[in-house]
């Protein structure tokens, strides 16, 4: 059931939020075992919740905003009170002591929160076999990673256990794995949602944003959680046409940028986006276009994020919270308590951060990547001045098997080649589902592809987005 | 290249410890991944003016400024909660950390 057909159900009294909340919380004993989406279950309190906004409801209150909505939250996210850990031992016993802004804004709209959920710890990964609670499995073929890092988020959606999550996104986490689920995922403009309470991984780049089923769901969730907040600097108040909820038509013209369809993509993955251009084709004008830096996306990525990791983590060093081991001397709490408590491709990120930020290096490698980053984000503004919104594959291959890529950094960090130049832009994208790709062992899997818009126009991926998405009733 | 010594040295850098097994794999895997960004070399960035590349933020940022006002932030007991190591001195709680000076510690 979709945030909207529940509104209609609860309007009409056909369903009560009690029910519906303890619908999903069955499935969720019965299913979390194989999928391992959610870390924690807050039974109890989604079920008193639930019952409060049923008597407000049945006192005469009509069903707005988020009322009585199931939503599944990323590890993390702080709410207030709970466990958060980012899926780490470090964090394993740390309580949130305040609300993430996105939370104030959902428990004000009446959402109910189901539980947190299995991530890459620290949101460290594109599989979520970084966290240190075992890897979540992808809801239509276990033997095959969910993505990540919102792994967690994504397959609960998938799964059918959660009507909606929260996910964020650095380099592609809440977009790869809602591909890879099958799933609606919308990572907004950088600075339309406060970080507030949203662990920071690298800063510049980090946004959170919705899982949904829908875009029309993603959308009324977005709407609900951006907006200036007085404890993100760089959050904004949005303005335009997103902000009014313009509803008549802002796109026309779409582009295709070449780089995104060289080899390295699964020719599958391809015939289904194919289809869909020339599908869009017969009422919009499709525009073959250029972006020339994507090719140094990924290497640029991966300076600015070990290098904003490296100051980040520095905050987890068992004196504050979390974990504390012992030692002869500082020193070694500080080392044996982050050894112990940090899982490897976080101290790989933090030790590479390290090395590209030190004395001799800094020029060759963060400065000339601050220079690039320049140089996509400005490909991106010209590409806008011809086309609206740009059409791109979301990942370069369908769900990949657990355990095929771990061994591997760098393969493990190619799987996010499509999705990294947007949030190195800042601009807004949505991936959502747009077909079936058959595997040898007759497992079929999801096929995500991206709407890229320019900054603060998340209103153009909500248009042509639910145009697609009818396509499938 | 990256050698041995490097990666001790930046373990020490970092504060963050590797097993011998990890460390070995280590260095492998930070050769692969400097490798693969060596590729930025050949990006043309002339046309970069320093001053944009400094403020290489995802959006267009300016500085806003807040009035200066003294606000008082309620200290919420989880956050004492979630310390480490603490105790009742009999005047208050007192937050206990490792010794900084000298190599007596905890």
């Amino acid at each position: 059931m979709t945030i909207t057909e529940f509104h209609d159900a609860l309007k009409n009294k056909k369903t009560s939020v009690r029910e519906t909340v303890s619908v999903y919380l069955d499935k969720i004993k019965t299913e979390n075992k194989k999928l391992n989406a959610y870390l924690e279950v807050f039974e109890k309190e989604a079920v008193a919740q639930a019952e409060e906004i049923d008597i407000r409801i049945q006192s005469g209150e009509t069903p707005s905003g988020l009322m009585g909505v199931p939503i599944a939250v990323k590890d993390n996210i702080l709410i207030r009170g709970h466990i958060v850990s980012a899926a780490s031992k470090i964090l394993g016993n740390y309580v949130a002591s305040y609300d993430a802004f996105v939370i104030e804004r959902l428990k004000k709209a009446g959402a109910i929160f189901l539980g947190r959920t299995n991530m890459d710890e620290f949101a460290m990964g594109s599989s979520t076999e970084n966290s240190a609670y075992g890897p979540t499995k992808n809801p239509h073929d276990s033997g095959r990673v969910p993505g990540g890092s919102s792994g967690g988020s994504a397959a609960a959606v998938g799964g059918g256990i959660a009507m909606a999550s929260l996910g964020s996104d650095t380099g592609g986490s809440i977009r790869q794995p809602a591909a890879f689920c099958g799933v609606v995922g919308l990572k907004p403009t950088y600075g339309a949602v406060s970080r507030s309470g949203l662990m920071a991984m690298a800063s510049s780049l980090d946004q959170i944003g919705p899982i949904t089923q829908t875009v029309a769901d993603a959308e009324a969730i977005f709407n609900v959680i951006r907006g200036k907040d007085e404890m993100d600097a760089t959050s904004v108040e949005l303005g335009g046409p997103t902000a009014k909820r313009r509803t008549d038509r802002q796109v026309q013209k779409i582009g295709v940028p070449r780089e995104y369809f060289t080899d390295g993509l699964d020719q599958r993955i391809k015939k289904a986006i194919d289809g869909t251009i020339e599908k869009l084709g017969k009422n919009y004008e499709i525009v073959e276009l250029s972006l020339p830096h994507t090719k140094y996306a990924l290497a640029c990525y991966y300076i600015i994020v070990p290098a904003e990791v490296s100051s980040n983590m520095a905050r987890y060093d068992g004196i504050r919270y979390g974990v504390r081991k012992e030692g002869i001397n500082l020193l070694e709490v500080y080392k044996k308590s982050r050894g112990e408590g940090i899982g490897l491709e976080v101290r790989r990120r933090i030790l590479l951060g390290t090395y590209v930020l030190s004395h001799g290096y800094y020029d060759a490698y963060y400065t000339k990547a601050q220079k690039v980053r320049v140089q996509i984000k400005k490909d991106f503004k010209e590409a806008f001045k011809e086309v609206d919104v740009i059409l791109a594959p979301t990942t370069p291959t369908l769900p990949f098997k657990i355990g095929e890529k771990a061994k591997d950094p760098l393969s493990m960090y190619l799987s996010d080649i499509y999705t990294i130049p947007v949030n190195l832009a800042g601009i807004p994208a949505i991936s959502l589902p747009i077909g079936w790709a058959e595997e040898e062992d007759s497992v079929k899997l999801p096929i995500g592809m991206q709407i890229i818009a320019p900054h603060f126009e998340e209103n153009k991926l909500f248009e042509l987005g639910k145009i697609i998405e009818s396509w499938k009733q | 290249m990256i050698s041995k010594e490097d990666i001790e040295h930046l373990k020490d850098l970092a504060r963050v410890e590797f097993g011998e097994e990890e460390t070995k794999k280590l260095a492998k895997d930070m050769q692969d991944i400097l490798g693969y960004i060596d590729i930025l070399k050949e990006a043309d960035v002339a046309g970069v003016a320093s001053a944009s590349w400094r403020m290489a933020y995802s959006i267009d940022l300016k500085n806003v400024f807040r009035k200066d006002e003294e606000i008082t932030h309620p200290l919420p007991p989880s956050l004492i909660d979630s310390f480490p190591e603490k105790f009742d001195s009999g005047h208050g709680t007192y937050l206990k950390v490792p010794a900084i000076l000298g190599e007596k510690s905890l």
